[in-house]
């Protein structure tokens, strides 16, 4: 399956899938200086409650994380500062994303959504945690590559059991 | 001691005056016998937030919650009255309504089909020929309520003992800072969808500590001081003060910890709100006065009604509910409280703001949660400590200042002393409190609004 951007090339799932697959690499090794790179300046990152129905603008409702671009860079920087207690040390994660879909149903037309499962394994303080749920992505379609427009990951979880938290990315 | 005495033998709570020292026994946040206490003494004989009456807006809306444990249902039924009942089939105890929310004219047991209205009422019972005296019979088998429902500025309390106080007389002066919430905009105050739902390895006392808590701030948060900073708000701990406002209820004044949506602008709110800002306090001065608009806008509060509410009316305002689960697990439920009348810039502007402090997505609540999850496994460490002194926890901060009759601040430890001392009255172990030294005549309590 493919979707179509802007009308100058193709976007095939497997270009999609090495975007998703080198990010979820980069996020495991917590290189959050190259993560950032994933990015077009003015994207947005969103974590939505467990109550979430689609449609919802986290504009208009409560959520987990509402993140325009300056706060996106404002996390990063905190999650590399050994001052961030919740993720020093830091959590390890291991991340598994499958069941990746291409859409053309995007507003833009240099612009692709696509939507994958996630599952990410996150241990600390002696416990795993696991945190299961679906990518729903708007990507910026340029002739270096994909970016992400708005980074949307929206848990399967009916809520955060103990010990979850979303200090990471997720 | 001869052997290692594990516990709640020992004195649970030591306020020293000739040392000015407040120890709490660390069995108080790891011992199974004092979870069971609190269920029984606290939980079922006090006034417990439920929830905010906007989040059932509409006649047969519903949501279910637990709360000491307990499944209820919260729900307007079709006169608009709200009603809360126990989530178990009154036949066999089944799980009746086993949605998390909605609205639905009739609750229906999927068991035995016995359908309920929204008032309680028996709807229908498959069969009832085969059980004799059939109206009485329907009647006695009514949903199960709670003992007491009642509600303040929306905030919906239930208690499942009838002898507790009104719930005006249980919230004391807690009562006039929630009415302040209310006040702040014209139209008054809405809960949104979009709930945070997430528990915490911790004992749920460790959640409140933390909340009254501003000696924690800078060094817990750090980051986030940080992010304020480079933003251009000066942060301070001066001249913030913590309040005892009896029933352990307790409150904490902030003034220099970050700015308030549509109240006290500061530039990260870009220059749009700057403006929204001072049109708001034009509004408020001219409805409010300007005395009750200073304390209404300018001060952030952190509110703490005993046992189980916080309010955070602070950047923007979440509504916590805390819930005990074991002696080292605490779910917590949060929600966002906005202006029920706000246009779309201002209210997306609460949002992203409220939600990058607080909740376990935030820059902040997660190394609070990382605070009471350390504490929880450090205190571990204690357990039968010879001598028995180490396994006490220290909150004497401020002492020295509460002797000569001075206000605590908010970096010192006194909202926690107070708490502390209600906890203990509370859960009926007054004979675990040792007080060595004399006591000051009084301890503070309660503000004085000049």
């Amino acid at each position: 399956m493919s979707g179509a951007a802007d009308g100058r090339r193709t976007v095939t799932r497997a270009e999609v899938e090495d975007f998703l697959y080198e990010e979820a690499a980069v996020l495991d090794a917590w290189d959050y200086s190259t993560w950032l790179e994933f990015f077009e300046p003015g994207a947005r990152y969103e974590v939505p409650t467990t109550d979430y129905r689609p449609g919802w603008s986290l504009h208009e409702t409560g959520s987990f994380v509402d993140d325009d671009w300056e706060l996106i860079q404002a996390r990063v920087k905190r999650l590399k500062s050994r001052k961030a207690h919740a993720e020093n040390p830091h959590s390890r994660t291991h991340r598994s994303i499958t069941n990746v879909r291409v859409f053309d149903d995007a507003e833009g037309n240099d612009e692709i959504r696509i939507s994958a499962a996630f599952i990410i394994h996150r241990a600390r303080d002696g416990r795993f945690d696991g945190y299961v749920g679906t990518y729903d992505h708007l990507l910026a379609v340029t002739e270096s590559g994909l970016r992400f427009r708005r980074r949307r990951a929206i848990l399967g979880h009916e809520l955060l059991t103990a010990g979850a938290r979303l200090s990471f990315i997720l | 001691m001869t052997e290692a005495t594990v516990g709640v033998d020992l004195p649970l709570i030591v306020e020293d005056w000739d040392r000015l020292t407040f120890r709490v026994n660390r069995e108080a946040y790891r011992s199974d016998e004092i979870f069971a206490r609190e269920r029984d003494q606290v939980w079922m004989h006090t006034w417990l937030y439920l929830g905010h009456e906007t989040e059932i807006p509409e006649p047969n809306d519903f949501k279910v919650r637990t709360l000491a444990g307990r499944p209820l249902i919260f729900v307007r039924d079709e006169s608009g009255e709200i009603k809360v009942f126990l989530n178990s089939c009154p036949h066999r105890g089944t799980v009746l309504c086993r949605e998390n929310e909605g609205n639905s004219r009739m609750f229906s047991c999927f068991y035995h089909a016995w359908a309920f209205r929204t008032n309680g009422d028996v709807a229908a019972i498959p069969g009832a020929e085969a059980y004799q005296e059939t109206e009485e019979f329907r009647k006695s088998m009514a949903l199960r309520t709670v003992a007491r429902v009642d509600q303040h500025e929306g905030y919906v309390f239930v208690s499942f003992d009838k002898d507790v106080p009104p719930l005006l007389e249980h919230l004391g002066e807690a009562a006039e800072y929630m009415t302040m919430i209310e006040e702040q905009h014209v139209g008054g105050m809405t809960t949104l969808p979009g709930a945070q739902l997430y528990s915490v390895r911790g004992n749920w006392k460790l959640a409140v500590e933390n909340a009254m808590d501003g000696y924690h701030f800078s060094p817990t948060h750090n980051t986030f001081v940080g992010y304020l900073r480079e933003n251009g708000f000066a942060v301070t701990d001066d001249d913030q003060y913590v309040y005892n406002l009896g029933r352990g209820h307790s409150l904490l004044v902030l003034t220099g910890h970050g700015g308030r949506i549509s109240m006290i602008w500061e530039p990260r709110f870009g220059e749009d709100e700057r403006v929204r800002t001072e049109a708001h306090r034009a509004e408020m001065v001219e409805r409010l006065g300007e005395k009750r608009a200073h304390y209404v806008a300018d001060e952030s509060h952190i509110l703490f009604v005993f046992p189980n509410l916080l309010l955070f009316d602070i950047e923007g305002l979440s509504i916590r509910q805390i819930e005990p689960v074991a002696p080292d697990e605490t779910a917590v439920r949060a929600w966002q409280l906005v202006p029920r009348i706000e246009d779309a810039a201002a209210r997306a502007l609460r949002m992203k703001t409220v939600v990058s402090f607080v909740g376990p997505g935030g820059l902040a609540t997660p190394d609070d949660i990382e605070a009471y999850e350390a504490v929880q496994r450090g205190i571990q460490a204690t357990i039968g400590a010879s001598p028995v002194e180490l396994d006490y926890s220290d909150m004497s901060r401020g002492m020295a200042d509460e002797v000569k009759g001075v206000q605590g601040r908010s970096i010192d430890e006194g909202a926690m002393r107070g708490f502390w001392r209600h906890w203990l009255s509370a859960i009926g172990r007054d004979d675990a409190l040792a007080v060595r030294g004399d006591r000051p005549a009084a301890f503070l309590e309660g503000r004085k609004m000049p």
